[in-house]
């Protein structure tokens, strides 16, 4: 497939490692993505993306230069340079049903990456069930995942007040005992509108 | 309205004893809750109706509080989860949800379920609890916010005293005028009303408009007879008063004049003398030939009496007041007690008018002596049927204004209205009192008072005695307090349960109960259409003059 954005490098249960496929367009932090694996798409939610050195035991140097600029003078420096993004598992499609819980097994090395498609992540966000997810995973920025997820498929939604409006419940019904938690999100998204 | 329930809310706990609690539904704005309103719970096998009593803010995180939501989106979000509403509610009632042919409204005994749905009362829900308007359970209003007719049963209603009370202006004048209407109507009872104000009789002044509405006698025509003690009355330029009394000095007792001790001025010390003066002189006599004596006669009197010679002053000072009554008068035609007792036998309601003598103390005076009266021959005659095995005087309610005049504790226990009042319907006698002090009426008479009517109250005293001896006192309190002129509260024996209502218009019960004299519907009918082109031609402003 064209639109092919990644492929898996690191699996856990909860999470997945991919390195990007382009230097220009790495997925977006927040953004829904699709790794197919045995036959079953899984679906994550990237939560970090980062920018390295291919080799661990060097780090890129200051060159003083614009990027831009620079990567036209020395294009080789881009060989040296790659892009990973993390997601969070939400979810995956059994049998042509989208489930937003973890699937029994985490996609495999070397599965490929993809956007999620508008209807996926309509999909994917109807029930609000993946911010409980995002919420229990650990190591992960909640707040700003949560919001910029929702945002996002608020947008997706054609701007409909009525999901953020339920997508603002779940948080506050969820962050219940944790009140300032869930006024942060809920700040954040309703800045999207 | 149509007859399909409105969900308001989902109940979360309470108890019987306490109340119930529930949630209000999101989708349901607070400002449009108000207390006092009909709400039936769903129970699985029942229907609960209950009484709305209060609405509250609550909060299930303290966080929320310190830091409140700033913009309307956050405030929406946190709705329903972090601040709710909360809905009193209080059972009174319980149906079977598929109820049998013969069922009916029963108390409550136990709660509804967890969660089960508080619905808005539909139209069905009240007229299966207060019944469908007729002759004997007339339509006296509407639940508040709802266009559905409660009715007063006056079967129930007959057979105990009732009252009437609301601050002046509450519009209890003008129910009592419909309660009245209605049982003369019935002819449930014979009513005697002692109308000190003047509005039971012919007309009363609608003090709104300013023009005369139609009363008791114009509606009900011949049913109704008038007695006054004063014929000359501009009251009467219309229509004769039927009957044109006078009360001689002999049926004046002291306990009468005791109960118009603060009118009269008396002291205890003259109280002493009268006892003295009537035993010498006779129970019949003493007051005229005191009232006929003057200055120069005291001497004498203080020798034959050995009283006080200022405190005999005093008391005739006190007492000459009564000639300025002249209705009361040394000798009289005839006897007033036996006239009303016949025309009471004849099965004619009576209404007692004071004309321009409407003072407390002609009031008292008149009220207290006739209802004594009336009372022993009520007694006697009760008994005699009884003996005999035959039918007794017929029923009789007597309408008091100003009933704390006569029952408050101090005089109570004595007077003929404290004996009716605590004997209940024993001898065929019952009140009905209308206050707008309940406060100044004495614990046990209240508690005696089978149907409660009260209308607005301003004072917290009133407002708890007229709970005197009631259950779910702290529910009809908050009612009380939320009650606007021409709303009131009904609860007692005539009613299933309590119940906050709009007064019918008095318009529609004239055309009610008129007894049909064209002439009357037209009166009111010109008065609105006058009324409609008034609101036309100058809008709907009052110009008030002061
Ligand atoms: N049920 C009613 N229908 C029409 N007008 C009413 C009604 N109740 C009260 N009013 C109006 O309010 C005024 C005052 O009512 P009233 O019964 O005389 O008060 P109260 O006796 O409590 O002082 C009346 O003159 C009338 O204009
Ligand atoms: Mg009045």
């Amino acid at each position: 497939m064209t639109d092919r954005i990644g492929e898996v490098i690191q699996v856990y249960t909860t999470r997945f490692l991919a390195q990007s496929d382009n230097l220009l367009n790495p997925p977006y932090f927040g953004s829904f993505v699709r790794a197919e694996s045995q036959g079953m798409s899984i679906y994550g939610l990237v939560f970090n993306v980062y920018e390295t050195s291919i080799d661990p035991n060097r780090r890129a140097m200051a060159f003083g230069i614009e990027r831009e600029e620079l990567l036209k003078q020395q294009p080789q420096i881009a060989e040296f340079l790659k892009v990973e993004f993390e997601a969070a598992v939400i979810g995956f499609n059994d049998a042509g049903r989208i489930r937003a819980y973890l699937p029994p097994f985490p996609p495999r090395i070397h599965s490929f990456v993809y956007p999620c498609s508008k209807q996926e992540v309509l999909d994917l966000t109807e029930d609000l069930e993946f911010i409980r997810s995002i919420n229990s995973l650990p190591g992960l920025p909640v707040e700003e995942l949560v919001a910029a997820s929702i945002r996002l498929a608020y947008r997706e939604r054609g701007s409909d007040r009525n999901f953020l409006v339920r997508a603002g419940q779940e948080i506050a019904q969820l962050l219940k005992d944790e009140y300032e938690k869930a006024r942060s999100i809920i700040r954040r998204i309703s800045d999207g509108r | 309205m149509v007859d399909r329930q409105k969900r308001i809310g989902k109940l979360i706990s309470g108890s019987l004893l306490s109340g119930l609690e529930a949630k209000l539904s999101e989708d349901v704005n607070v400002e449009d809750i108000s207390v006092g309103r009909l709400v039936v719970v769903d129970g699985k096998e029942n229907k609960f109706f209950c009484l709305l009593k209060d609405v509250s803010l609550q909060a299930t995180n303290e966080d929320i509080l310190l830091n409140p939501p700033s913009d309307d989106f956050a405030k929406q979000v946190h709705a329903g989860i972090n601040t709710f509403y909360k809905l009193s509610i209080q059972p009174m009632l319980v149906m079977p949800q598929n109820p049998m042919e013969d069922d009916r409204p029963r108390p409550s005994t136990t709660v509804p379920p967890h969660f089960s749905n508080v619905c808005e009362a539909t139209e069905k829900d009240v007229s299966l609890i207060f019944g469908k308007p007729d002759k004997n359970s007339p339509e006296i209003g509407s639940p508040i916010f709802m266009d559905v007719p409660v009715c007063l049963n006056l079967e129930k209603f007959c057979k105990r005293s009732n009252a009437i009370f609301g601050k002046s202006g509450s519009g209890k004048s003008v129910l009592t005028r419909m309660v009245l209407g209605y049982l003369i109507k019935s002819d449930l009872a014979v009513n005697l009303i002692f109308d000190m104000h003047g509005e039971y009789g012919w007309s009363a002044t609608n003090e709104s408009t300013g023009i005369d509405d139609p009363s008791l006698r114009q509606l009900l025509g011949s049913k109704v007879a008038i007695f006054t003690v004063d014929g000359d009355s501009p009251l009467y330029r219309r229509v004769r008063p039927d009957y044109d009394v006078q009360i001689p000095y002999s049926a004046i007792e002291i306990a009468d004049l005791e109960l118009a001790a603060g009118e009269l001025g008396l002291t205890q010390a003259g109280i002493e003398t009268m006892y003295r003066m009537s035993d010498k002189w006779g129970e019949e006599k003493w007051l005229s030939r005191f009232l006929e004596m003057d200055t120069d006669d005291f001497p004498a009197v203080v020798e034959d009496l050995k009283v006080n010679e200022q405190a005999l002053g005093k008391l005739h000072r006190c007492l000459i007041r009564l000639k300025k009554l002249p209705f009361i008068r040394k000798e009289v035609a005839d006897d007033t007690v036996e006239r009303i007792m016949g025309e009471i036998q004849a099965g004619r309601h009576i209404v007692f008018q004071f004309g321009r003598y409407n003072s407390m103390l002609a009031y008292i005076l008149v009220a207290n002596i006739l209802t004594r009266r009336l009372h022993k021959l009520y007694i006697d005659k009760t008994d005699f049927a009884r003996a005999e095995g035959i039918e007794g005087p017929k029923p009789l309610i007597i309408t008091i204004e100003e009933a704390h005049k006569f029952l408050d504790p101090q005089v109570a226990r004595q007077t003929t209205f404290g004996t009716i009042a605590r004997e209940m319907r024993k001898y065929n006698m019952v009140l009905l009192l209308i206050d707008q002090r309940p406060s100044g009426i004495d614990d046990e008479v209240l508690s005696q008072v089978g149907t409660r009517i009260v209308g607005e109250l301003g004072d917290e005293r009133d407002i708890n005695a007229v709970l005197t001896g009631l259950p779910n006192q702290g529910t009809l309190k908050i009612l009380i307090n939320n009650l606007e002129p021409r709303q009131f509260l009904l609860t007692g024996f005539a009613l299933p349960m309590p119940v906050v209502i709009d007064a019918k218009n008095y318009s529609s019960f004239c055309d009610e109960v008129s007894i049909g004299s064209g002439i009357i519907l037209d009166a009111v009918k010109q008065k609105k259409v006058f009324d409609d082109l008034n609101t036309k031609v100058y809008g709907d402003d009052q110009i008030i003059f002061d």
